[in-house]
């Protein structure tokens, strides 16, 4: 045991001590990462259509029928296909099992908590508010409920919550509705921002308590247009208004470009680092210390097993600093302790490839071009360069074989909230994989040792 | 000097594969505790081959290899504990430090806490390395990595030391040292296993001489016993002006009365013959008839050379 520690801490010193193998490891992933973030930071460019989501409206009033009217409107008809829904948990069983991309819930008060005005206006003197125009005339009493319910509606109320739950699977689609909501909820915050503005005006002495209807009239349609005016300008969407987007995920989180390609290239370049690693094995060999090194009072199984202990102990150190750093420039990877295992897990499974490569190749350049070329193939693949989401699905059944693809997927799910356990399956399958290639590798280590 | 044998090579085979010839044919000899052995012989005659076996690194086609009564192939690892290698190649960590390579191959041999250290510090003393003992290998001279190498093989005190060819690819001066450095272990009572192709450093440093060309063992015994092999004979050594034209010298020379062998190589032509003074003329004559000029002639007193030309009708560095 002391020999296998020490040969895998040879290992890990004599590859942090060579600094382009430094770069590869640690500074060009992080560029990468940075780079693409900057690339498809906004995902606009990614082509969609006839996205499925069900919407879920509870309110009563008028402002959730407005938002649930811009998903229906012409301009959206082929990027998005809403249905209307009143079973919550049906719905949300709909998401989880990946068959729509979102659910957009607003909850049962959504008018009366994001315009209380309108509604204490409506009960006071059966004023639709909303329905402001110029040409309107108030009666004194009107004039009085009004500024009674302008009065009431002050009281600080809770923000109320749009909920977007969106599967994990379904990243880019999630964007695209999140976008329509915000902007739909950004139209009612300018529309309330207005009306408020005219009351405001009203109740704070523009008009006068004894004003004529005729005073009154005027009044409403100079504050009106001005209002209007404002809607148009710079300032008017920063209103303050208690309406905040809650966007969820099946696990809780929603989805960003930089926790996707933090993890992404992070699992790429382990792939580079432990096929490089298993490439040392080779060159070892040429350059006479594993010779040595197999005549010396140490078995060949110890001999291995530290080289490869050495490649994965790399590897766990190689990902804990971008883990590290990509944190700091603010990605998410997810729960701490399952991002460890899937880590731990992850690196042997890509330790696996490396061992496979070095105990088939039979020089350390053959096994350096075939190392390349499967750490690029399977990154293709497996979504390291694009979300792995859009490729067809026999090339994301395909991309399984690579421990790139279960790396991302494993690590997306914790980026997007879900509980090690729901992730069992998977690091299953990454045992599994595991399994697989370290038998190839022994069948080519036996063949190399006999 | 102990007779005690500490390597018994018995009618040792190895090839590399079923269709392949033999790398080492049928060869025996043993070593005595205290001795140095060289096997000496041309490039490809089996020496490193034989060294690998002996080192438990290949497995043997057939025949018997013991080293201090452990068998090679039914317990390497007790070989390997009472074993030190030098290889040809320099293996060495040029990322890790001289002390961390001294650190790390003693680990592998099994030492470890103060007995280690303890090693390390001698050897690095032993080598003139301690003042670069904490500077990368990757900076170091060959001489100093060659030194290094050597080092490395004797940690951990191993009773058998073997040296493959450590004299090759470097400059004299450190060649120099090694040499001398083998005779400081000799006279320690180190048992040495030495391989080179280099005549001059098998004379000058072994107690017996093994030759070895195509795996065979030609002829084993100390420097006295060899020569006896070529009798009171003479070797000469020939450089011509023209670099082509020795091989169709040393043919013609070959039937020229009191010639034994005659080879070429290298713009040389070598001639075995009974008596320097009486076959001098007749051979220039030849040289001259084939419309060759002599540059030099050489006249060596029988060595090694001379063995190897005797028994093979090739010169060593064939």
């Amino acid at each position: 045991m002391r020999k296998l520690m020490v040969l895998a801490c040879k290992e890990v010193l004599v590859t942090f001590r060579d600094v382009g193998a430094l770069v590869m490891m640690l500074v060009t992933p992080l560029a990468l990462t940075l780079v693409m973030m900057a690339a498809f930071g906004r995902g606009g460019s990614t082509p969609l259509s006839a996205i499925p989501v069900l919407l879920l409206n509870r309110d009563t009033g008028a402002l959730g029928e407005a938002l649930t009217d811009i998903f229906f409107s012409p301009s959206l008809g082929d990027l998005v296909a809403p249905t209307l829904v009143e079973d919550e948990a049906a719905a949300r069983a709909r998401v989880e099992a990946d068959e729509v991309a979102a659910l957009v819930i607003i909850p049962t008060d959504f008018s009366a908590r994001v315009f209380p005005l309108a509604t204490r206006a409506q009960a006071l003197v059966g004023m639709d508010v909303t329905a402001f125009s110029p040409a309107m005339s108030l009666t004194p009493e009107q004039m009085a409920g009004l500024a009674q319910a302008f009065l009431e509606s002050q009281a600080p109320a809770a923000p109320v919550s749009v909920e977007i739950y969106a599967s994990p699977n379904w990243r880019i689609s999630t964007l695209v509705v999140k976008a329509i909501v915000s902007q739909g909820l950004e139209r009612l915050n300018i529309q309330i921002a207005g009306m408020t503005n005219i009351v405001s005006r009203l109740v704070a002495g523009t008009l006068q308590a004894n004003s004529s209807a005729a005073d009154a009239a005027t009044t409403i349609g100079a504050v009106l247009a001005e209002t209007v005016d404002q809607e148009t300008g710079d300032g008017a969407a920063d209103a303050d208004l208690p309406i905040k987007l809650h966007i969820t995920s099946t696990t809780g989180r929603g989805f960003s470009w930089l926790d996707y390609y933090a993890s992404s290239m992070a699992v790429l370049f382990l792939m580079f680092t432990v096929t490089s690693g298993g490439r040392t094995l080779l060159a070892e060999r040429q350059r006479g210390t594993l010779p040595r090194l197999l005549i010396s009072p140490t078995s060949a199984l110890t001999v291995l097993l530290g080289k490869m202990g050495g490649s994965v102990l790399t590897g766990i150190l190689q990902m804990l600093i971008l883990w590290g750093a990509t944190t700091l420039i603010g990605a998410y990877w997810g729960n701490p302790g399952g991002v460890l295992v899937a880590i731990v897990s992850l690196v042997m499974c890509a330790s696996g490839v490396g061992a496979l490569i070095s105990a088939w190749a039979t020089t350390p350049g053959q096994a350096g071009a075939i190392g390349s070329a499967v750490t690029l193939i399977g990154a293709a693949l497996s979504g390291s360069f694009f979300v792995r989401w859009n490729l067809p699905p026999w090339v994301q059944y395909l991309s399984l074989v690579t421990p790139n693809a279960w790396g991302i997927e494993i690590l997306s799910r914790l980026q997007a909230g879900r509980a090690l356990t729901a992730l069992l399956p998977w690091l299953g399958g990454v045992l599994g994989l595991t399994l697989v290639y370290y038998a190839g590798a022994l069948v080519g280590f036996r063949r190399q040792f006999r | 000097m102990e007779t005690t044998a500490l390597v018994e090579v018995q009618n040792l085979f190895k090839r590399y594969t079923a269709d392949s010839p033999y790398a080492v044919d049928g060869i025996s000899f043993t070593i005595h505790t205290g001795e140095l052995f060289s096997l000496l012989g041309p490039n490809g005659a089996g020496k490193t081959t034989a060294i690998s076996v002996i080192s438990t690194l290949l497995r043997p086609t057939a025949g018997a290899v013991r080293v201090d009564g452990y068998d090679v192939q039914r317990d390497p690892m007790a070989v390997r504990r009472v074993i030190g290698v030098v290889p040809q190649e320099l293996a060495l960590y040029d990322d890790l430090t001289a002390h961390e390579n001294l650190r790390f191959w003693g680990e592998m041999r099994g030492l470890h806490g103060a007995e280690l250290q303890s090693e390390i510090a001698a050897k690095l003393a032993l080598i003139e390395l301690t003042d670069r003992a904490k500077d990368r290998v990757g900076t170091f001279s060959g001489g100093m990595k060659r030194r290094l190498n050597l080092a490395v093989g004797l940690l951990g005190n191993p009773k058998l030391l073997m040296l493959d060819e450590p004299t090759v690819a470097i400059d004299p001066q450190s060649r120099r040292y090694i040499l001398d450095w083998v005779k400081k272990l000799r006279e320690q009572g180190v048992t040495i296993l030495y391989t080179t192709h280099y005549m001059e450093e098998a004379q000058e440093l072994s107690d017996r001489i093994g030759i070895i060309d195509h795996g065979k063992l030609i002829a084993l015994g100390t420097l006295a016993e060899l020569i006896q092999l070529v009798g009171q004979h003479e070797t000469l050594r020939l450089q011509l002006l023209q670099e082509a034209g020795g091989a169709e010298l040393a043919a013609s020379l070959q039937s020229l009365e009191g010639v034994i062998q005659a080879s070429a190589t290298d713009g040389e032509v070598l001639v075995n013959v009974t008596s320097a003074e009486a076959t001098l003329a007749s051979i220039i004559s030849t040289a001259t008839g084939l419309g060759l000029s002599v540059r030099t002639i050489d006249i060596r007193e029988p060595n090694l050379e001379a063995v190897f030309l005797h028994l093979t009708g090739r010169a060593l560095r064939d």
